[in-house]
């Protein structure tokens, strides 16, 4: 250790400590997870799996309800990206560009839901649910996850769309552009990175959604979160290690396709007013 | 910022949509809740479901374990993002880097899952167990089901989450203003507390305010890591709810819980509010 501690220098050997903790504490777990999913023979005190094989993956790809709910998971997340697009984008541009009464209040009102305790909203939505007939339904569900989602996708594209400078639009106007178009090709284009965040932050925050998913989707929609409760409680670790692979994999594509829009700058934009 | 004369309405038809599905699914369940909390199930006007709480020896317990954690949590990540942020900012090495690209992933690791890869890790019979073991010693570590493992796990989401919000603040310190106090002979210590400080304290105050009222109302991490008991106020809430299926219970405690976090809130909007001399008029 001291010998370490010298031959690499003070500084270089303090950094290559964090490194090796950033790592083990950040990525270890996840490594693991992986070592643990493709596990043939893992037996206590096994640090790592003895042999390895696709034992536990046929084991949950077997069970037809976990594997109906990963398309419903994907499904969901989908249709819940594209309807936080629609409903939230005029909101984000209207709440951005123009000053108008109520203005504020429908900026706080936005704000002050995330203060509220979700699981006293969800089962106050389980009750008024239960009356409308949505409980157990696929729109029921869709409903909670815009709960969690929608603030992101009013805050984060309101930002992106107040830095397009408003004479840019104003001289598309003037060359006889119809505010469609011109929303289209000169405003969205410009406020793409952040509505990509925005819809980043929507898609993976329907995936992880599971206490809402619990209440109001039950007994008929079953998600992959809601089905990880279960997993974790009664499943072996390594059959569990297979299923939540499954449910980090599209957010990790996700990531990579997207990761030039990724900066701290873009991603901490939606948490300030 | 357009005062619009032509079509005084169309502001409002833009937010119309958003704001009436947020009426349904956000505002409606909690002036439900509100109403619900001051009746009891015959529908007669009371106070019971609140003097149920204040005189409850659990539901005390809970408050005091929910700060314990929540401060915990708050002070440990905002000093250890602090530093990462910092070494990210100002280490120019392969490694500083490739943990710049690296830390931002956890803030998109689907929660439930993570809080499982953690616990396989950590559990008496998880990952450090068996490397104890084939060391020739059997350390239990004794995180899971217990304080240090709900403060353990909620530092893997909130650390990445604090530095991605500081770093953002620190990138608008300019590499200039550090050199010409360099220049001018000041030590590191008060180009700390004399330049970056003043230029991203909004920043940590927000990431902390963040940090904090997640905890207040938190479910996941403590259902799935934490003690039997206390518990923290999300799952007594959740036990309210779903066990005992006492909503005016439930929702008097959604109330009490929402309060607490209001104060987080008011924190919050009073540190972004704040526009320091030099940025007005920007």
């Amino acid at each position: 250790m001291k010998r370490l501690y010298y031959g690499l220098g003070k500084k270089q050997f303090w950094e290559y400590l964090l490194f090796i903790v950033f790592m083990l504490f950040f990525y270890g777990p996840l490594l693991n997870m992986v070592l643990l999913s493709f596990a043939g023979k893992y037996e206590y005190p096994d640090v790592i799996p003895q042999s390895y094989g696709l034992k536990w993956w046929d084991y949950v790809l077997s069970k037809a309800q976990l594997v109906q709910s990963i398309s419903t998971s994907l499904i969901l997340a989908i249709v819940v990206t594209l309807v936080s697009l629609i409903v939230c984008l005029p909101a984000a541009y209207a709440l951005a560009r123009f000053q108008f009464k109520g203005r504020s209040l429908v900026r706080l009102s936005f704000l002050l839901t995330n203060a509220f305790p979700k699981m006293g909203i969800y089962t106050a939505m389980t009750v008024i649910f239960y009356k409308l007939d949505l409980v157990g339904t696929f729109a029921g569900v869709v409903l909670v996850h815009l709960v969690n989602t929608m603030m992101f996708m009013v805050w984060i594209p309101s930002g992106s769309f107040r830095t397009v400078h408003i004479q840019q639009e104003e001289s598309a106007r003037d060359v006889g552009a119809s505010p469609l178009r011109t929303f289209f090709s000169i405003t969205l284009p410009m406020a793409k990175p952040g509505i990509i965040v925005a819809a980043l932050y929507t898609f993976l925050g329907s995936m992880e959604e599971a206490q809402g998913s619990l209440l109001i989707g039950l007994p008929a929609i079953h998600t992959m979160p809601s089905e990880l409760y279960g997993i974790i409680m009664s499943f072996p670790e390594t059959a569990g290690s297979v299923f939540a692979i499954i449910l980090l994999v599209p957010s990790i594509i996700l990531l990579i396709i997207f990761r030039k829009y990724l900066s701290a700058e873009a991603l901490s934009n939606g948490m300030k007013m | 910022m357009i005062n619009q004369k032509v079509r005084p309405w169309l502001p409002w038809l833009m937010v119309l949509p958003a704001f009436s599905i947020m009426l349904f699914v956000v505002i409606l369940p909690i002036f439900n809740t509100v109403f619900k909390s001051f009746h009891n199930t015959s529908g007669e006007l009371t106070l019971e479901n609140y003097t149920y709480f204040f005189g409850s020896a659990e539901a005390f317990q809970s408050l005091i374990f929910t700060a314990i954690v929540a401060l915990a949590v708050m002070i440990l990540s905002v000093v250890l993002s602090f530093l990462l942020a910092l070494y990210l900012r100002f280490s120019k090495s392969w490694i500083s880097r490739l943990l710049g690209k690296l830390y931002l992933l956890p803030r998109f690791i689907p929660g439930i899952a993570a809080v499982y890869a953690v616990m396989n890790v950590i559990k008496d019979s998880g990952t450090i167990n068996r490397v104890s073991m084939s060391l020739g010693v059997d350390f239990k570590p004794g995180l899971l089901y217990d304080i240090k493992g709900i403060i353990l796990c909620n530092l893997w989401f909130s650390i990445p989450f604090a530095a991605m919000m500081m770093s953002a603040a620190l990138s608008a310190v300019n590499d200039s203003y550090i050199e010409s106090a360099r220049d001018v002979g000041s030590s590191w210590g008060s180009i700390l507390t004399k330049i970056i400080l003043p230029l991203t304290y909004k920043d940590i105050i927000v990431s902390a305010t963040f940090v904090l009222m997640g905890q207040i109302g938190a479910f996941t991490i403590p259902y799935l890591t934490g003690p039997n008991n206390p518990k923290m106020l999300g799952i007594l809430l959740y036990q309210q709810a779903a066990t005992y299926m006492d909503y005016e219970r439930a929702a008097a405690l959604s109330v009490l819980i929402f309060l607490l976090c209001l104060g987080g809130a008011i924190v919050y909007i009073r540190a972004n509010m704040r526009d320091e001399v030099w940025e007005r008029g920007k």
